[in-house]
């Protein structure tokens, strides 16, 4: 019961009361790189979940022998390791979304939400919490730049998932070119983080 | 023991092995398939700008697609200046010629199908880039490509024209991309360059 508990209130404070998108503000190189294709971010969030929750568990797991003037070393070794892994089988298995993510793979390695939640969960939590923390910040992360990547891929290619869709791929539907473009992304994400922080700002209100 | 001064070498070191022990292991398992990934990649690139070898609608496993490589094609000899060859009867009908450059992001790598005349050109196929999608990312798409079919290399300095989009074009030339200058003007100067390094060693 209390592992379900943990699980909860880690889901709560990951995916709204402390979202990594529109609540910490961490993440956003990649939010503006992968979300031109709805099927890439699919795969660069799943690839994220995967590090940010085995990490973070890791990390937590070995809390209590690493050294605290090393641990930022210890974290970084451990998030890319679990990302070259995730590289690694994408390239041995999908080699066509290998290529299509091309170094962004990699790159999950820089994302501040990995090393954020390191430090600020896995550092002083036991290894099961740690790892819901991460798992529930990875969907958190996840659905915003699902959002984004579904207007910006409609929008910008007049397709969902690359299925042509009937109005926007026709030819009376102007493809709006700066949607798959970065400022596309920036423009998208802003109107998202709004939108959800004014929901968010309007129930604080009402439990006052 | 945490408190003594070596203990975060020695804590460092360990671990470091630990975890690159597993990468190493994974990547020497996977090597294999990712290598073979990538020829595989690259021998379709090559079938598709041939004529009468493939029917890209006709779905085909890696393993078929291989062996169908290894029946059809020939590699590259002296002769062929580094183009792969189709031949019938001892006679080269078509060549497959590889080439490469920088793009606007990154390395972007073709093949030009080319007929025995050495003058026209049956295909081109894109199996690496990574352009702007939506922009220069349309050079792989079949509405660039298709252009390439059929139409006459012609005479130094620009054997390949690329011409503004939508102005009116001649056997040589072909549209290049709104939008995308850039990715543009890189794939045609890899196109014309290497043209005339294969034409001066073919001779």
């Amino acid at each position: 019961m209390a592992t379900a508990n943990t699980a909860k209130k880690y889901a709560i404070e990951g995916i709204w009361n402390n979202n990594p998108i529109f609540r910490q503000v961490l993440g956003l190189c990649s939010t503006l790189a992968i979300t031109n294709l709805v099927i890439n971010t699919v795969v660069m969030c799943a690839a994220l979940v995967f590090t940010l929750a085995l990490s973070s568990a890791t990390v937590s797991y070995l809390r209590n022998v690493t050294p605290r003037n090393i641990r930022i070393m210890v974290e970084t070794l451990i998030i890319a390791f679990y990302v070259i892994i995730v590289d690694i089988i994408l390239k041995a298995y999908w080699p066509q979304m290998s290529a299509n993510l091309g170094p962004y793979v990699g790159l999950i390695i820089t994302n501040c939400i990995v090393l954020g939640r390191t430090e600020a969960c896995a550092l002083s939590n036991p290894p099961v919490g740690a790892f819901w923390d991460g798992f529930f910040n990875g969907l958190g992360y996840s659905y915003i730049l699902l959002i984004v990547a579904t207007f910006r891929e409609i929008l910008g290619m007049g397709t969902f998932l690359g299925l042509p869709l009937p109005y926007f791929s026709s030819v009376y539907f102007d493809k709006w070119i700066m949607m798959v473009m970065p400022p596309g992304a920036f423009f998208m994400l802003a109107i998202v983080v709004w939108v959800f922080r004014t929901i968010q700002h309007s129930k604080e209100k009402e439990t006052k | 023991m945490t408190e003594k001064k070596w203990y975060p070498v020695i804590y460092m070191f360990l671990i470091t092995a630990f975890f690159s022990a597993i990468v190493i292991g994974l990547t020497q398992a996977t090597s294999k398939r990712v290598e073979a990934n990538q020829t595989l990649i690259f021998e379709t690139a090559i079938l598709s700008v041939l004529p009468n070898v493939y029917d890209p609608n006709q779905k085909l496993s890696g393993i078929q697609m291989h062996s169908l490589f290894l029946e059809k094609v020939q590699p590259p000899d002296q002769q062929s200046a580094g183009a792969y060859t189709v031949t019938q009867n001892g006679n080269i009908t078509a060549y497959a010629l590889p080439l490469e450059g920088q793009g606007f992001w990154a390395e972007i790598k073709i093949v030009i199908g080319i007929a025995d005349d050495k003058k026209t050109i049956l295909g081109l196929a894109v199996y690496q880039q990574n352009e702007t999608p939506g922009l220069g990312a349309e050079i792989a798409k079949p509405e660039f490509k298709n252009q390439f079919e059929g139409k006459i290399i012609s005479e130094p300095p620009t054997l390949i024209d690329f011409a503004r989009p939508g102005a009116p074009l001649n056997q040589s030339s072909v549209h290049a991309i709104t939008g995308a200058t850039q990715t543009s003007v890189r794939l045609e100067k890899i196109i014309n360059d290497g043209l005339k390094k294969w034409q001066q060693e073919m001779q």
